[in-house]
């Protein structure tokens, strides 16, 4: 089996990002993750995320005449985005610094 | 964005109706239409419709609770609780007249096999403790609907479990009037299926169909109640009271259950005596039978229980 390391591509995470730019529906949720991060989020998996973040208020529906629902971030769910983005930011900073000192890597 | 193909809208449209049907009713109510319309958009494939059912069980499982009524779940356990529970009591008749027929030919041999006879004593407990288990849960709420019925298509909900096995005791005893021929002396050794031993003198076609018009009259009987629950929708104590009794009636009865496949295994592998037993094709049905009611049973109690007493909340 192989090691997953791409955990910092959480789809909660993924989605929280992406309605950080503004409402968005489910597909062009899905559009924007896949253009900007560069992971494909199936329809099952966007749709349990979004009932997840909705049930803990981090995201809520807007009204709609259309069945494209949009969402967009709460204020908690921008919090929260915002302490996710710190502990990542955090590691990546350590990881580029080692890797700088240790591996002579330039960055990208 | 695209307009989609009407060749791959229409593949969309099945796909979702077909994966959106495996999501609870709250969840399908709140975002059925939202999936339909992404798959629409983005091209429903097999990896859109795998991934909708894969994640269709902890929609099941842990209901967003945003979606989640309390008092509508408690009410939706009851009912597929009581549903599992009728076809779990239907074929606990069955293996009891099934087990009957060993007679005297099994006795010396079953005393050389404790693990029958212990199976036969915990079914014979289990059954009865369920059975009061029913009485003591099911009888105040069905009370409290009955009061609160007020068209005669409710109050004929709540009969159902009073007539309709009445009926069915009155059909059976009219094929056993009708159509019982001399009952076969159970003859040792002899390798025929144990329903065409054990047939009580109807003969197997007889029995059969009457296994399945008492097992068909038992998930009528239940599903009367469990109607009567969705048009009265009680709440309370007494729903709370049901709930409880239905996990104690659920677990009793799927012991039961598993006790009833555990004697019918031990006749399987140690009634030398009595070559029906030996024929596997009663046991290759009964047994997944009862194991897939009694899981139903049990999942479905314990999540009514978990509604009518919710965790706190940190």
């Amino acid at each position: 089996m192989r090691d997953r390391l791409d955990r910092w591509a959480d789809p909660p995470l993924l989605v929280l990002a992406s309605l950080a730019e503004g409402p968005k529906h489910g597909y062009a949720i899905t559009q924007d993750i896949a253009d900007t991060m560069v992971v494909s989020l199936s329809a099952g998996t966007l749709y349990a995320v979004i009932s997840r973040l909705e049930s803990r208020g981090l995201i809520e529906p807007l009204e709609s005449d259309d069945r494209r629902r949009p969402y967009r971030l709460t204020a908690a769910g921008a919090r929260e985005l915002a302490e996710q983005s710190e502990r990542m930011n955090q590691v990546a900073s350590v990881a580029q610094q080692r890797l700088r000192v240790n591996y002579g890597w330039a960055g990208a | 964005m695209s307009a989609p193909r009407p060749s791959r809208a229409r593949v969309a449209g099945v796909l979702a109706r077909a994966a959106l049907g495996l999501y609870p009713p709250a969840w399908r109510a709140r975002y059925g239409d939202e999936v339909r319309a992404l798959l629409e958009d983005s091209g429903a494939g097999a990896r859109a419709g795998a991934s909708l059912a894969w994640h269709a069980v902890p929609a099941w499982a842990c209901p967003p609770r945003h979606l989640y009524d309390r008092r509508g779940r408690m009410r939706a356990s009851l009912a597929t609780v009581g549903m599992a529970w009728a076809l779990l009591a239907g074929l606990a008749a069955v293996f009891v007249q099934l087990a009957q027929a060993q007679g005297q030919v099994q006795a010396a041999t079953l005393a050389r096999h404790p693990a029958i006879t212990w199976s036969y004593w915990a079914f014979d407990a289990c059954l009865i403790f369920s059975v009061l288990a029913v009485a003591a849960g099911g009888a105040p709420l069905w009370l409290v609907m009955l009061r609160r019925a007020r068209h005669r298509r409710e109050v004929a909900c709540l009969l159902v479990p009073a007539v309709v096995p009445a009926g069915y005791l009155v059909v059976s005893v009219a094929v056993f009037a009708l159509f019982r021929g001399p009952v076969r002396p159970v003859v040792p050794w002899e390798s025929r299926s144990v329903v065409d031993l054990a047939n009580g003198g109807v003969g197997p076609r007889w029995f059969l169909a009457l296994v399945i018009l008492g097992l068909a009259a038992a998930a009528v009987s239940a599903a009367g109640p469990g109607q009567a629950l969705r048009r009265l929708r009680p709440n309370g104590p007494v729903v709370v009271l049901a709930a409880r009794a239905a996990v104690v009636a659920a677990v009793t009865m799927g012991l039961a259950g598993v006790a009833s496949v555990a004697a019918a295994v031990g006749l399987y592998l140690w009634a030398p005596a009595y070559a029906g037993y030996h024929v596997a094709w009663p046991l290759a049905v009964y047994l997944p039978a009862v194991l897939l009611a009694a899981s139903v049973a049990v999942v479905s109690a314990v999540r009514g229980i978990r509604a009518a007493d919710p965790p706190a909340v940190a």
